[in-house]
């Protein structure tokens, strides 16, 4: 029992006896099953590729490395979907700081907007997912206590109205504080977007949000390739990888082009309205001049960008 | 100049009362406000002067006067209709009429629930029914009805003026693209102009939600 | 020439740690490998999960955080709680302390690596934690809570590492520590100890839109539930220790334990009273979250059988802690030790992270029953922490007894220690 006398030799390699030999074995032994429990793992990294991996922060790509991962991005979702699909990327136009308007007393509660979302941004299917949740809401205040998102009859209801919730774009917003790598930042326009090749998924910004406006990637988003929506951007509708945050771009592809966003368009009522609110003569800014407009949620002091109004 | 034509089917469903073929005509842009889409009052319907933006707002118009089936289909099939005057040239016009019912032919589907207000109160009978009618007596092709119903819904024709009320599709920025507005009759029939009632889209279907335990009665 | 004997010296603590570690009799290799076979039971469920996503989880976007960041911020409070044997020993200097302050130091490094893996096996994209990292990553500091959270924690871990392992390496070597290169750093780690469980309540309560979090007695709440489950939980290590192996142990650090668990029970109790009275009485849109804990929440009882076991819990445990049978080395104290453990655990776990998020922002009702996934996962991290701090107190005890000693270079020898 009296190996490994002090002899001053490299500690490390000391004389080898049974009970060393056998604890080696039970070691390796102990190795092999670690590698066989990850196996899992590294399936799933096997389709990574070492360019995602290594891919620099959105905003501190120089503009040929963005072109080259614009280009990535588009070869893999063509790969994948076999669709012409185009990645591109849509900087803030300068002067420009959206606001988005809504009228409740026109709202009908069809849920029109929220289905436009799914399938403009390229939603998971199966969850039926949308950036808009349209609640009920009882007539006599605004308490969503009294609210419910989940309907089925026909609308309006009597005594009911309808309150579409979506990223309010706060000016002062508490994900972005909240984001421990700078993964979602405010653009200049106003728009809070998220770096989905930058994300690691800790969620604190979804605990953060007080509107529930913030969407998690739990597993991969299935979109069949036939309803592929194939003018996509970077910051917004490309197809989003698992395990990320995703939010409401206020569908920056279209509205950093000029068009106005998906939900808007797809209103029956004209309940919604959208513009650059720093331009005086916009229809947003007649709106917030002339209605009697309100925030959800004011004194979080999170200054939405997306207002309500009652017409009457 | 970049023409744009309507795509009915990304529109809401029209009030259909009248099934002819849409026709699109440039409105009015502001004058002095370099980049004001709104159709200025007075002239929402007829193409206005020049104007900096490049690209227009349309309203989508509505056909002139109304025709009615007869029931008749012709050697193509297509049902046969008839204008109004073919009738009413030789009729007498009913005051009194409100609603479908009390009149014999043609008109007992329709379903007057416009207020108070009686077929003649936008119907021209003196040219047999071939044009509306301000409340003035002037006469009003149906291609301006907007006109009409500002008479009395000034509030939702000041919004709608200024983008706040009406379905659109197309641009928020004028200088990048165009934009096509909807007609007030294209969500309101104009004989009972209320919004329907629609059967909503599809909700979330999130994870775990138990809808009994949050849908109240 | 003075370094390279260090360096070598060292190397030889380093490997006879090893050799220690991995020694022992039937019921240690037993507790070994079961822990071990639970730790891959976990790692295989964490890979199954990244693999094919939080899916895995029950958690949704409407709970968005669970059973992993329960655990996080029990662990955080573990840890803080070690700090409890640090103040008495140095700031009052008392000798008994000393001896065993060590064990308050390990089960602190060991929390820290549960909470870190806590966390780790929370996110969606582990394979980007390098984003994480200051200078090649893009680190949020100051802004976000979350980046002072991961510097405390890691902070933490890095002080206790250096305590513990230069205070065993000196006495190792037969050397009398030098106060220099340890005290202040024992001075620090009470700081640490406090700050990191106030930055871990100010991740929650800094968040505005959850008003079931967003209290100002959120931090002062997780400070008394730490000084009761971190010394309780050093008990329970302290008696495994004095039954298991031959280190004398004297009565009198237990002792003190129990009256710093007595304080702080109390004062835990009270601030919780003084929470619920305010909520209850006041009413309002904040109580939702309250009732649905206690109470439910229109026909939603999720967590109304785990909040009242863990009261039940908190309150038998602190009884019993204020028995004079608690001061002596019995049973009581054992059953006290559990129950305030288990009820902290809860209490602070599933009866506070996941009442934040119901009803959700918008007042919905989603419920939340952790997966078979999560069970796994968090049964791993546990099983990988009490791996840990075994295979280090081991080690300490070994150094403590002299079965492990740079002079004697004596053999270790094969006794059974758990």
């Amino acid at each position: 029992m009296s190996e490994s006398k002090s002899k001053l030799s490299l500690p490390v390699v000391g004389e080898v006896d049974r009970r060393t030999a056998i604890k080696a074995g039970v070691a390796t032994l102990g190795l092999a099953a670690w590698a066989a429990a990850i196996k899992p793992w590294f399936e799933w990294t096997a389709e990574l590729s070492t360019e995602e991996f290594l891919q620099k922060h959105y905003r501190e790509l120089t503009p040929a490395q963005l072109q080259q991962v614009l280009q990535r991005l588009t070869e893999e979702a063509r790969e994948a979907t076999g669709k012409n699909v185009t990645v591109k990327d849509h900087k803030p136009i300068p002067g420009v700081q959206f606001a988005y308007a809504l009228n409740l007393s026109i709202c009908i509660g069809c849920r029109k907007c929220a289905e436009a979302c799914h399938i403009e941004n390229n939603h998971d299917r199966p969850s039926n997912q949308s950036y808009i949740r349209v609640f009920e809401m009882e007539k006599g205040g605004i308490n969503f206590e009294k609210g419910n998102a989940h309907y089925h009859h026909a609308v309006p209801a009597k005594d009911k109205y309808y309150m579409p919730v979506q990223c309010q774009q706060c000016e002062n917003p508490p994900c972005v504080t909240a984001c421990p790598i700078e993964a979602t930042w405010q653009e200049s326009d106003g728009i809070v977007v998220v770096d989905y090749n930058w994300c690691i998924g800790c969620r604190y910004c979804e605990a953060a949000c007080p509107y529930h406006a913030r969407r998690f990637n739990w597993e991969k988003p299935q979109v069949p390739p036939e309803e592929i929506n194939p003018n996509q951007s970077y910051l917004s509708n490309r197809l989003r990888p698992q395990g990320v945050m995703e939010k409401c771009t206020f569908c920056l592809h279209r509205t950093r082009e000029g068009k106005l966003p998906a939900c808007l368009e797809a209103c029956p009522t004209g309940a919604r309205v959208f513009g650059n609110v720093l331009d005086p003569d916009s229809e947003i800014r007649w709106v917030l001049e002339n209605k009697r407009v309100f925030v959800l949620k004011e004194e979080l002091g999170t200054k939405p960008r997306f207002y309500y109004f009652f017409d009457k | 100049m970049v023409i744009l034509t309507c795509h009915p089917a990304r529109l809401p469903r029209a009030a259909a009362l009248w099934p002819m073929a849409l026709l699109c005509v440039w409105v009015g842009l502001g004058q002095g406000c370099s980049r004001s889409p709104r159709p200025q009052e007075g002239v929402p319907f007829s193409r206005a002067g020049a104007s900096s933006s490049p690209y227009p707002v349309i309203i989508r118009e509505v056909a002139g006067p109304p025709e009615i089936a007869t029931g008749l289909l012709d050697d193509k099939g297509q049902p046969v209709t008839v204008g109004c005057a073919t009738c009413h040239s030789t009729k007498a016009p009913n005051a009194a009429a409100r609603l479908g019912e009390p009149l014999r032919d043609f008109h007992q589907k329709l379903a007057g629930q416009h207020g108070s207000l009686s077929c003649l109160s936008c119907h021209d009978a003196t040219d047999g029914y071939a044009s509306l009618r301000l409340a003035d007596g002037q006469r009003l092709p149906y291609q301006e009805v907007m006109k009409l119903c500002a008479q009395c819904h000034g509030p939702q024709y000041r919004d709608y003026l200024n983008g706040a009320h009406g379905g659109m599709i197309g641009h928020w920025d004028l200088t990048q693209g165009g934009r096509v507005r909807n007609n007030c009759i294209h969500c309101h029939d104009p004989h009972a102009p209320k919004y329907p009632t629609v059967t909503p889209a599809p909700g979330p279907r999130d994870r775990f939600l138990k809808e009994e335990g949050h849908e109240r009665k | 020439m003075n370094a390279q004997r260090e360096a070598v010296s060292y190397l030889r603590f380093l490997r006879q740690a090893l050799h220690v570690a991995t020694e022992g009799g039937w019921l240690f290799y037993t507790w070994m490998f079961v822990l071990t076979a639970i730790a891959l039971v976990g790692a295989n469920a964490w890979a199954v999960q990244v693999r094919d996503g939080m899916i895995r989880t029950n958690m949704t976007d409407h709970v968005s955080w669970g059973l992993y960041i329960a655990n996080f911020t029990f662990c955080v409070g573990l840890a803080a709680g070690g700090v409890m044997m640090v103040i008495p020993a140095y700031l009052y200097d008392d000798h008994e302390m000393h001896d065993v302050v060590i064990i308050g130091e390990i089960l602190a490094v060991a929390a820290i690596v549960m909470s870190t893996l806590s966390v780790i096996v929370d996110l969606g994209r582990p394979d980007r934690f390098w984003h994480l990292i200051p200078g090649i990553g893009k680190f949020n500091w100051p802004i976000s809570m979350l980046t002072w959270d991961i510097i405390v924690l890691n902070g933490y871990l890095l002080i206790n590492l250096h305590v513990v392992g230069y205070l065993l390496y000196t006495r190792f070597c037969g050397r009398k520590p030098n106060p220099k290169w340890y005290v202040p750093f024992v001075y620090l780690s009470v700081f640490w100890a406090i700050s990191i469980h106030t930055v871990t309540a100010f991740l929650y309560c800094g968040l505005g839109g959850r008003p079931f979090w967003n209290t100002a007695l959120l931090a002062p709440r997780f400070l008394a539930s730490a000084f009761v489950s971190g010394p309780a939980f050093i008990l329970l290590v302290m008696r495994v220790v004095r039954v298991g192996t031959e280190l004398p142990m004297h009565p009198g650090p237990s002792r003190l334990l129990v009256q710093i668990i007595r304080v702080a029970a109390v004062v835990n109790l009270l601030m919780l009273f003084s929470e619920l009275f305010t909520l209850f009485y006041a009413g309002g849109a904040h109580l939702a979250s309250a009732q649905y804990l206690f109470f439910g929440l229109h026909g939603h009882y999720g967590l109304v059988p785990w909040i009242w076991a863990a009261v039940f819990m908190n309150l038998l445990g602190t009884i019993l802690f204020f028995t004079p049978a608690a001061l002596e080395r019995s049973p009581t104290r054992i059953i006290a030790c559990v129950l305030c453990v288990v009820g902290i655990w809860i209490e602070k776990g599933m009866g506070l992270i996941i009442p934040g998020f119901i009803p959700s922002t918008l007042h919905e009702i989603v419920e939340y029953t952790p997966s078979l996934t999560e069970w796994k996962v968090t049964a791993g991290i546990w099983a990988f922490g009490l791996l840990l701090l075994t295979a280090m107190l081991r080690v300490a005890v070994a150094v403590f007894t002299k079965e492990m000693a740079l002079q004697s270079d004596r053999e270790p020898s094969t006794r059974a220690s758990p």
